[in-house]
């Protein structure tokens, strides 16, 4: 049933990439009847690719183009070329996630009316509020299998990894613990099988139980005859008209050789580097700083999430790897409380890596050896471990540029990638770290072992979304203030990054922005 | 500051007290091992190594220096360290730019140890001093090359896994279903 959609049809959608954002679009347009062209940088992934082994995984399905590590974070020069750890196939970074599906808090749709703002940093309130974005949190959850309320599925059994981290919280006053919401299916549900506590989430969810695009919305969108997908398929440029609406895109196929496919619409997914990227690539007379910013925020407010992690030797037995990999989340520390030395908030989630990933991350960089590292290693077993997912502050001098003179494979600028903490981002950390030290000491553990950020894999706000067309590159449907056929639909819309991981959020607005489309289109407003 | 910094840098204090540091009976015991080791590969078959241009000094200076990256006294033997610094010397017989690394790299540590303490980096006794010496170079490619085999070698080695005490794949066997949720010390 896949269609074959000829390269002059300029009545398609094109949708630039095929994660959370852009395979839900193309799904949820599929759904409606209309027909869209799915560009897909990476290449085809099944099921059948997916294996229990970290480093293996991270060969077959990073994005490991060119990139450079810019500001001042550590991974400028721990991890000079991988700035963020993100798939590059198809599926995208839903191959990846771990499945965490906590839905945005009302204040953090508000962080400048709630905060008055904050120096130094560009916050920005997003002009959706929590209750506007609320029925379509409902069908996100609907659609992906979230455990929780809306589906009825309970959340998953708790791991032993997780006792662990709970009853230490416990220990501290803490009370807000739990195994969910995931989208990972506690029962089968929607043809998918329930978790069999494999682990290796992020390497690829080997039974699906995971909800990912790369076997839902993907497959659904190409069985109903309105959708194909293309990959290994690198845009290089969106193109324009006279009259500044986009007329469609220019893509190298695996072989180098370059197509324009046309389109009526162009939604841009290609996750917060690739998809400002694209739009300054696709500078032109008209444009001459890109497309979509006349604000100048293209690529402006990279935000990661404040991140870290801890992980403590324990005095017994855990074997972390044994079961989900974020198999609990405390969120006595998400809500939004000044008096603590930072605005905003943060969730400590359970995060288990096996022995290759934590052996190359306790230390990260080049200076990662030593008796320290090889001591930690020994008590594998008994490690456990979270990760720190915290409000990042919006800054400007964090963004996507193009290299000067470099360029990649496909010939385009390699994307230089900046990231500095906010003073707010410093001391949000030091809290956290503290806390699990309060945590872990509770339970006797005899060592502790604070890590800086990962390479991140929540990548958001380089074309956010704002009220004023001055402040933002898109409106509150992810379509930009200058260019109306051209939309966002990934988290580079985001205005600010709150706490929760991004990806609920990311399905909830591509679902929401595909019934605008789909009434635009009928309208004869597109 | 508005919270309690003295916990965090509580923990940032240097975890093993520096007494661990001093040779213990452990660390002759393994020295020993290691010049059993020495002994036995410097009369035995010459391997790839020779072919590289490499010593059995230098070769043994490798083993050493590996043993120091990452260090498992008595819980791992000399097999995998060996194993590693024996696939960096067949890449460097046939790769002039690795061969060129090593030769160079160990060159300079020879010379950095010759320098401080007036012998040879193998003959420096205290762990901790071998330590300082690879701190000097540890920017450096020679020992980037040594230190990122040995990541994959020791802790990506699915044939070191169990000595971990570390699972590995499981979908192959159902997955941990049984296994999960049991913790008997909390």
């Amino acid at each position: 049933m896949a269609a074959k959609i000829d390269l002059n049809d300029d009545s398609v959608v094109v949708i630039v990439g095929s994660g959370a954002g852009g395979g839900t679009v193309a799904n949820e347009l599929a759904q409606k009847g209309i027909k869209s062209v799915i560009l897909e940088a990476g290449k085809v992934l099944s099921l059948d690719d997916i294996e229990n082994d970290e480093w293996a995984m991270f060969s077959k399905i990073s994005w490991l183009d060119k990139r450079y590590s810019k500001g001042s974070w550590h991974g400028a020069v721990n991890h000079p070329n991988l700035p963020a750890w993100i798939v590059k196939g198809l599926g995208g970074s839903t191959v990846h996630w771990a499945g965490v599906s906590l839905r945005y808090q009302p204040h953090e749709f508000k962080m400048k009316s709630t905060t008055g703002g904050i120096p130094g940093a560009n916050v920005a309130d997003w002009p959706i509020s929590y209750d506007e974005l609320a029925p379509w949190y409902d069908k996100a959850e609907l659609k992906m299998g979230t455990t929780g309320a809306v589906t009825g599925m309970d959340h998953l059994p708790w791991s032993a990894d997780f006792k662990v981290l709970a009853e230490g919280a416990r220990r501290i006053g803490y009370s807000k613990l739990t195994a969910g919401p995931m989208s990972i299916n506690s029962t089968e549900r929607d043809g998918r099988p329930a978790c069999q506590q494999i682990g290796f989430c992020m390497q690829g969810c080997k039974i699906g139980a995971k909800w990912s695009t790369l076997y839902t919305e993907l497959p659904r969108a190409v069985d109903t005859g309105n959708c194909e997908i293309r990959t290994d398929c690198m845009v290089l440029r969106v193109e324009h008209d006279k009259s500044g609406k986009v007329t469609g895109v220019v893509y190298a196929d695996k072989d180098g050789n370059q197509h324009k496919q046309k389109a009526r619409v162009v939604c841009v997914a290609g996750n917060s580097i690739e998809s400002p990227r694209l739009l300054l690539n696709s500078e032109s007379n008209m444009f001459k700083d890109g497309l979509a910013n006349s604000s100048g925020q293209v690529g402006r407010n990279y935000m990661t999430h404040m991140t870290g992690g801890v992980y403590a030797t324990m005095p017994g037995k855990v074997h972390m790897n044994r079961g989900t990999a974020v198999a609990g989340i405390v969120r006595d520390e998400a809500h939004h409380d000044d008096s603590r030395g930072f605005i905003g908030g943060y969730t400590l989630e359970k995060l288990a890596l096996g022995l290759g990933f934590l052996s190359a991350f306790l230390v990260p960089g080049p200076t990662g050896w030593g008796r320290k590292v090889s001591g930690a290693m020994e008590k594998y077993a008994n490690m456990s471990g979270v990760w720190i997912c915290g409000e990042d502050m919006p800054q400007e001098i964090n963004r996507i540029t193009l290299h000067d003179s470099e360029k990649d494979q496909y010939g385009l600028p390699v994307p230089n990638v900046a990231k500095t903490d906010h003073p707010n981002d410093t001391n949000m950390r030091n809290h956290a770290y503290q806390q699990m030290s309060y945590i872990y000491n509770a339970l006797g553990a005899t060592e502790i072992y604070n890590l800086p950020a990962y390479p991140a894999s929540h990548n958001m706000g380089t074309n956010r979304m704002s009220e004023k067309a001055e402040d933002g590159v898109v409106n509150k449907w992810g379509q930009s203030h200058d260019i109306k056929n051209l939309f966002v639909s990934d988290g580079s819309q985001f205005a600010t990054s709150g706490s929760p991981n991004p990806t609920l959020t990311i399905v909830a607005l591509a679902i929401r922005q595909a019934d605008y489309l789909a009434t635009q289109l009928k309208k004869g407003e597109l | 500051m508005l919270y309690d910094l003295s916990a965090v840098k509580r923990q940032f204090r240097e975890t093993v007290p520096i007494a661990d540091f001093k040779l213990t009976r452990r660390g002759l015991l393994a020295s020993t091992a290691f010049v059993a080791l020495a002994t036995a590969t410097a009369v035995g078959p010459t391997g790839a190594w020779a072919a590289a241009g490499v010593s059995a000094d230098q070769r043994l200076t490798l083993i050493r220096m590996a043993r120091d990256i990452y260090p498992h006294e008595d819980f791992l033997p000399d097999g995998p360290y060996v194993t590693v610094v024996d696939a960096i010397l067949k890449e460097a017989e046939g790769n002039d730019e690795t061969r060129k690394l090593i030769l160079d790299g160990l060159a300079d540590l020879e010379a950095r140890a010759q320098k401080i303490h007036g012998k040879s980096y193998v003959a420096v006794a205290d762990a901790n001093m071998r330590e300082g010496l690879l701190r000097s170079i540890e920017l450096g490619g020679f020992f980037q090359k040594v230190r990122g085999g040995l990541l994959f070698g020791l802790y990506n080695n699915k044939d070191l896994y169990p000595k971990f005490d570390y699972d590995g794949s499981s979908w192959e066997k159902g997955g941990f279903m049984d296994s999960f949720d049991k913790i008997d010390w909390l």
